[in-house]
């Protein structure tokens, strides 16, 4: 299942979407317009790069600590968290244990955790992983 | 919340306060973690910026947008390859990705 898709089937996403990182194209799906999720793309790309940047002073300062590369960040706002993992966004209500359900999806499809077994079966059960998993 | 009391959340590495500017002020690191004192410095450093970026662009996209939801801002979290710092006010806490709680690191650091 595309992650979109996947996230977007998680009660509590408000609107999840990918973007070039040439930062021209975007797609999505929720409750954004079209000029609010192109915002969104420039907003997370200038911040993904932003802190990849960061993240290479870190390693000048101390090689391998487990930094690089940055698969991420969060915006944890009072009600609505912003999540970016690589190239993809999701608004998210900030609700019990859906932060934690979307990074775990998030990083599976497009972090570098392809040797966590589990994370990964997390990534392809799809929509609500606790209510799959248990 | 003191310092150890935030090295008892799920993977924590390390625990760290920093002043506004992000002048790193008491740490806490976990034995055998590869983390340094200097690297915890820079990363309050970075974190001040980044909440500082966020709450900017959370200002400017509501103004913008009208949608609310984002403001005042609970924290920010920077995911790297193999741990995550995750910051709110003036205290910051390093977690290993395998074990984190993302939802209980933030929710410790308001408590706090």
């Amino acid at each position: 299942m595309h992650i979109v898709k996947q996230l977007m089937a998680i009660p509590g996403v408000v609107a999840a979407g990918e973007y070039a990182y040439r930062g021209d194209r975007f797609s999505y799906e929720g409750a954004l317009t079209d000029e609010f999720a192109r915002m969104a793309s420039i907003l997370c790309r200038a911040n993904t790069l932003s802190v990849n940047m960061q993240s290479e002073i870190f390693d000048s300062f101390a090689e391998n600590i487990g930094c690089r590369p940055v698969q991420g960040w969060i915006v944890r706002g009072s009600q609505i968290t912003i999540c970016a993992v690589g190239n993809y966004f999701a608004f998210i209500e900030n609700r019990d244990e859906l932060l934690n359900d979307v990074m775990t999806i998030m990083r599976a499809k497009v972090g570098d955790v392809q040797d966590d077994l589990l994370v990964n079966l997390y990534a392809r059960l799809g929509g609500d992983t606790k209510e799959a998993l248990y | 919340m003191n310092l150890q009391k935030m090295m008892d959340l799920p993977g924590a590495l390390a625990a760290f306060t920093y002043s506004d500017k992000g002048d790193l002020q008491s740490h806490v690191l976990r034995e055998g973690t590869e983390l340094t004192p200097q690297v915890l410095d820079l990363l309050a450093r970075s974190c001040v910026a980044n909440l500082a970026i966020a709450g900017m662009e959370a200002r400017g996209w509501e103004a913008v947008t009208g949608q609310g939801g984002f403001q005042p801002l609970k924290g920010f979290s920077m995911v790297g390859l193999e741990w995550s710092v995750v910051v709110d006010g003036n205290r910051g806490v390093v977690v290993k990705n395998r074990d984190a709680d993302y939802e209980a690191t933030f929710n410790a650091l308001q408590a706090a």
